[in-house]
């Protein structure tokens, strides 16, 4: 036995030293945020990749997220209730007929390269995105021609409009200003730089684009140049970077760790676990996003109204407000509350299951015996629920749910035509604007392809409402209109309403300066006021 | 030996051409149509009617077959709809982060494994052997994914120990693309923290992925320790007050080394296997975690490439141990 | 390498077969007395008992679960978001899931599913691989050769990963992942019962058999699948557990089944996004997943030991 236990000791020394060896290292690597040559970059890690960054392109939370900081607009959305502040325009002016907006550019503007933002740089930004014709283009379709935005002098930029637009300056803050030279310059088989802007920034925005690896990570340095300066006195603040961590339980244990200073895209639960934390808060802030589930009003079941009708009487929306730990409220019309001219509506479905079968006793399906399809963003635990919650639902009227879950890309191709639009697909809209136009619009044509546009609804009815209401200028008259739109829009149910929910995101406490604004995505950061002060 | 090797490549060749047509049969086993899944969910109907031509989908199955054939052999995998990169080119940068996982995963089994199956032996029946032996039953029971779980909740969130994921930290200047593991690129260039800071993002990784062969390591030294410790010669040396130890190494280990590397060759499917779950829970850039995100987008040419490299990696190991075999064991050359 | 060790040493077996087959009658006290020896070798380990114990609680709980369980509606997906994420109480011993399904009731269900999973792809292996394998013993060098190579085909690549392909090609889902892993998993039997064939083709009572104008399929039927049983059952308790294991993985992956359905891997993909804080979520499927492939791998060895005295340690 002597023999073993010498041995033993032996081995038992080999195993402390490599458990020694094991720990030693680790022991230096905490750190709180990522420091690079004494400067902080604060990690936000988010699910959604960054598929581009060209302003004229379509848009999404996390490409208007970087575009925000790479890119200055004429005018900015801040604070809450979002409100428009000057920006690269220190003050406009309206024509009496409301037909000319005249801009006055602030004349400190530079562009990451030195070089002046003058009115001949607007100019191009504007034509530029016209003329690709995707992204904001929708927005000023119809009212502004790309001859009649034109530099009245180095400083002033005109817009002429085609008929009075009342909603006009409330989208423009998602025009970004591109660099002209840098553009032009890179520029490849007039393409407009749409090939260079892919992956690469021209802009005069508060953070400079270092480092763009798709999939992985955006890494933007702040350009401490900054022609309007920063709202904060911190200069240890260096950048920041947009991490992507696909699973939430991984975000979580970012942040936990400190290896991530921002969350976003978390559940009720985890947000309330990880605030109970000293080191975490979180935010809620009632959003002005919509949220329903959007059914295919051109192909399969769902083309029949009766059934839609159905499924909408037998969803249960209690679930909505169960699955949000009580942080939403269901939606009383098309419309959030923050809309305006939002009314309610009286007759907006709730769960009834008699009133469900009724309506499907008229349909080819009477005793149900269907299945639908629901698809929804893979990983995106609130949907995935509200389809567990539905698969239950359904069960009452005889119809199955199959649930299929995809990333956003697949999910907005899919959506995008009326052949492959699914049965149901989980949208979440926010407004670019908090005129009603900016929802009404989502059940005009002009939305079809848009990922809110995936119902294909067409009702010549609803297609003059919408068209009237956005060509009135006085509110006294427009507020009728939108009214009718509401009505109109639950009696077509192209979707099942659901609810307004508080969104929010969790953070460590040393970072500091945030601020959400309504008009914001969820999951969206304005990081211009924000650094990092840890103790 | 020359002609031995050169042999069983030729067979490997042959074997490599029938997991071809394997993994073809499957691509075309798969409902709904290739062209349409090849063109993406955005294409229209042209797109797709060109993507069809373009790759001879409309032509018998014979002739795809070779076309597909001829594709391989000059290196075009196709291209990949999630990342929208050639995929030889996403094998090009995520084989090597795989292969750094699994090289690990193999020395901690081997390092682990040969003393903690002779210690079970030295020990045999008493607690260290019961608790060796508890080990090596459940190594192979235990859900690798599952494991691979709780090491990195508890090892590096409530513990500290390691990092939660990935392959380095993001603002860590990557080492200069050599070989592509990133280890030995940093050993290369003498960059020590990034070799550091790598090698700490593998450790729970290899771990969890060890864990079978582990197992099965444990399990065949220890058998093989309780039997050369009978054995008449041990009993001599330690009689001619040869020390425990120098016993132990001197004549053990090499009793070890053939069942050790049998057990090796035979887990190291599982362990390519394993590498699809633990780069998932790791977030581990490699390809498994690139094969799984291929087969949930129905995204076709990566999970065929990622088959067909993983199917010749396998080959190859195996004809490595082989004929290692073969060097250390003149009985077994005779047979191979 | 185990594979041939285990042929190596069944010569004592066939010589037992060889008696029992063709020499003398066997009384039933003699037969009785032969499993009386093989039960008490089994009974006399610790883990064959522990891995018996393990299976049967598994069987009774996968033959009974859903008229035992509390909340039997929740295992097919009845949900209650009154009571979500609760701890592990006297009402729910193992505490609920994001829904307010009971885990407790989801995890005992979840054996039926698991045992329909094991074993359908163990029978459809056994049912494609022993037939092959009989076939490449018996057949001529060119039956032999294309079926040996083929089979070396499927095993050259780590199952797991064909098993994403197919799945992959076929879409997720349970029974796609079941397809998918009985593809994968039948080459180990043709291996088998080829080397078995072999090793036994020649044996003096087989010759005696065949001389006195015994078929191919007699031969095959009385001497031959006999003496491969063993073997088979003892592959067949291992393999078990690896596939419960290989479609628990796949669940992980989100290839295989798709909540609501009561799954083992599958509740931990989901539960995985509520570690640590609701750490029972991931722990009960994970343990009962540990235990149950435990069981069937303690079972394995126990019964190797047993019919297989030879390999005995």
């Amino acid at each position: 036995m002597a023999v073993s236990r010498r041995i033993a000791t032996k081995f038992i020394a080999g195993a402390a030293v490599l458990v020694g060896t094991l720990v030693m290292p680790s022991l230096q690597m905490a750190n709180a945020a990522e420091e690079v040559d004494g400067k902080l970059y604060m990690v936000i890690a988010g699910r959604q990749p960054v598929s581009h960054l060209d302003p004229a392109l379509k848009y999404d939370l996390s490409v208007r997220m970087m575009q925000q900081q790479l890119y200055d607009a004429l005018v900015k959305y801040e604070g809450n209730p979002s409100e428009i502040k000057p920006w690269l325009a220190e003050s406009w002016s309206t024509s009496d007929d409301g037909l000319t907006w005249t801009f006055n550019l602030a004349k400190n503007a530079k562009f990451h390269d030195g070089s002046p933002v003058n009115a001949d740089a607007i100019v191009y930004s504007y034509k530029r995105t016209m003329e690709i014709n995707e992204g904001p283009a929708w927005m000023l379709d119809g009212f502004v021609e790309p001859d009649n935005v034109t530099a009245v002098d180095e400083h002033t930029v005109s817009f002429k409009l085609n008929k009075p637009y009342a909603a006009f300056l409330s989208f423009l803050p998602w025009w970004y200003i591109v660099n002209p030279a840098l553009v032009e310059t890179n520029a490849k088989d007039g393409d407009m730089g749409k090939g260079y802007l892919q992956e690469n920034a021209a802009g005069s925005g508060p953070y400079m684009l270092e480092r763009f690896e798709q999939g992985t990570a955006y890494v933007v340095k702040r350009n401490e140049n900054y022609w309007k300066g920063f709202p904060y006195d911190n200069d240890r603040m260096g950048g920041v970077i947009y991490k992507l961590i696909r699973e939430s339980a991984g975000q979580r244990a970012a942040l936990i760790k400190g290896e991530a200073d921002i969350v976003t895209g978390l559940s009720v639960e985890e947000r309330q676990a990880v605030a109970k934390r000293d080191d975490i808060d979180i935010t809620s802030l009632p959003s002005l996003t919509t949220f329903g589930l959007k059914m295919n009003t051109t192909k399969g079941v769902t083309a029949d109204l009766n059934i839609r009708k159905a499924l909408a009487y037998a969803y249960d929306y209690d679930s909505f407000i169960q699955i949000m730990n009580g942080e939403a409220r269901l939606q009383t019309s098309p419309f959030t509350d923050a809309v305006k001219g939002q009314v309610e509506i009286a007759d907006m479905p709730r769960r009834d299951i008699a009133k469900a079968k009724e309506y499907l006793a008229k349909t080819k399906h009477p005793d149900g015996g269907f299945e639908v399809e629901y698809v929804y963003v893979e990983g995106f635990e609130l949907e995935r629920q509200m389809g567990l919650s539905m698969i239950d639902a359904f069960k009452d009227i005889n119809v199955t749910v199959k649930m299929v879950p995809m990333t956003w890309p697949n999910m907005v191709a899919l959506g995008s035509k009326p052949e492959t639009s699914p049965d149901l697909l989980a949208i979440f809209a926010t407004p670019v604007s908090t005129d009603p136009d900016a929802i009404a619009i989502q059940y005009h044509p002009e939305s079809f392809g848009k990922y809110y546009g995936s119902h294909f609804l067409e009702d010549p009815e609803l297609i003059k409402l919408i068209e009237a209401g956005r060509a009135e200028t006085e509110w006294e008259k427009r507020a009728p209109i939108y009214a009718q739109i509401q009505q109109k829009i639950v009696d077509l149910q192209p979707e099942i309403f659901g609810m307004m929910r508080n969104r929010g995101m969790a953070h460590r406490t040393w970072v500091k300066g945030y601020q959400d604004s309504p008009i914001r995505m969820g999951g969206e950061i304005d990081f211009y006021g924000v650094h990092l002060d840890p103790q | 030996m020359g002609q031995l090797i050169l042999r069983r490549l030729v067979f490997m060749v042959f074997m490599l051409i029938g997991l071809m047509a394997i993994v073809f049969a499957i691509s075309n086993i798969a409902p709904g149509d290739p062209a349409r899944l090849a063109a993406g969910p955005d294409a229209t109907n042209e797109m797709v009617e060109q993507i069809r031509v373009e790759r001879g989908l409309d032509k018998p199955l014979v002739s795809r077959f070779v076309v597909y054939l001829t594709n391989l052999a000059t290196g075009d995998f196709g291209t990949s709809l999630h990342t929208k990169r050639a995929v030889f080119d996403d094998l090009a940068r995520y084989f090597p982060a795989t292969l750094e996982l699994v090289v690990l995963s193999i020395s901690f089994a081997v390092l682990l494994g040969v003393p903690l199956g002779m210690l079970g032996a030295v020990f045999q029946n008493k607690v260290p052997d019961q608790t060796i032996r508890f080990i090596a039953v459940s190594g192979v029971a235990l859900p690798m994914f599952w494991l691979g779980l709780m090491l990195q909740w508890y090892l590096s969130l409530e513990w500290d120990l390691f990092p939660l994921g990935g392959r380095l930290g993001i603002m860590t200047p990557r080492p200069e693309n050599i070989t592509g593991m990133y280890t030995v690129d940093a050993l290369i260039q003498g960059d020590f923290r990034a070799f550091r800071e790598a090698f700490w993002h593998l450790v729970l990784p290899s771990l969890a992925l060890s864990l079978p062969a582990l197992a099965s390591i444990i399990r065949v030294n220890r058998a093989e320790m309780l039997e050369t410790l009978n054995k008449d010669y041990i009993l001599n040396a330690q009689a001619q007050g040869i020390g425990p130890f120098r016993v132990v190494s001197a004549y053990a280990l090499k009793n070890a080394i053939l069942p050790t590397l049998a057990i090796i060759g035979l887990r190291f499917g599982w362990m390519l296997g394993g590498t699809v779950l633990v780069e998932s829970v790791f977030d581990f850039p490699g390809v498994g975690l690139y094969a799984t995100k291929a087969a949930v987008n129905s995204d076709f040419d990566p999970i065929v490439a990622v088959t067909l490299v993983l199917g010749a990696s396998f080959m190859l190991v195996n004809l490595i141990i082989d004929l290692a075999y073969a060097l250390l064991d003149p009985r077994v050359r005779s047979q191979i | 390498m185990s594979l041939e060790t285990s042929s190596k040493n069944n010569g004592l077996m066939d010589k037992r077969s060889n008696r029992i087959s063709v020499l003398a009658p066997v009384s039933e006290v003699d037969r009785f007395r032969e499993y009386r020896r093989m039960w008490a070798t089994f009974r006399k380990s610790y883990s064959s008992m522990a891995g018996l114990f393990i299976v049967a609680t598994f069987l009774i709980l996968a033959a009974v679960g859903p008229s035992i369980v509390p909340f039997p509606e929740d295992a097919l997906g009845s949900i209650h978001l009154e009571r979500k994420l609760q701890p592990p109480d006297a009402t729910h011993w193992f505490g609920t899931d994001e829904v307010g399904m009971d885990i407790y009731s989801r995890v005992v269900v979840g054996a039926r599913t698991t045992l329909w999973i094991g074993v359908t792809i163990t029978g459809i292996a056994i049912l494609i691989g022993v037939p092959l394998g009989l076939l490449a013993g018996f057949g001529n060098i060119w039956v032999r050769e294309s079926i040996m190579r083929v089979t070396d085909v499927f095993l050259s690549i780590p199952g797991l990963i064909l098993a994403i392909a197919i799945v992959g090609a076929l879409g997720p889902g349970i029974l796609n992942a079941m397809i998918a892993l009985s593809l994968v998993w039948w080459p180990g039997y043709v291996r088998l019962v080829q080397s078995k064939v072999l090793s036994i083709r020649n044996e003096t009572y087989v010759e005696a058999a065949r001389s006195i104008g015994a078929s191919d399929f007699r031969i095959i039927f009385l001497h031959i699948l006999p003496n491969c049983m063993s073997p088979i059952v003892v592959k067949a308790s291992m393999d078990m557990g690896m596939a419960i294991l290989g479609a628990a993985s796949l669940g992980f992956l989100g290839l295989g089944a798709q909540p609501p359905y009561p799954e083992w891997g599958a509740m931990i993909s989901i539960g995985k996004n509520y570690l640590p804080d609701w750490w029972w979520y991931t722990l009960f499927p994970g343990l009962a997943i540990y235990f149950t492939v435990l069981g069937f791998n303690l079972l394995g060895d126990g019964l190797r030991d047993m019919l297989d005295p030879k390999q005995r340690s």
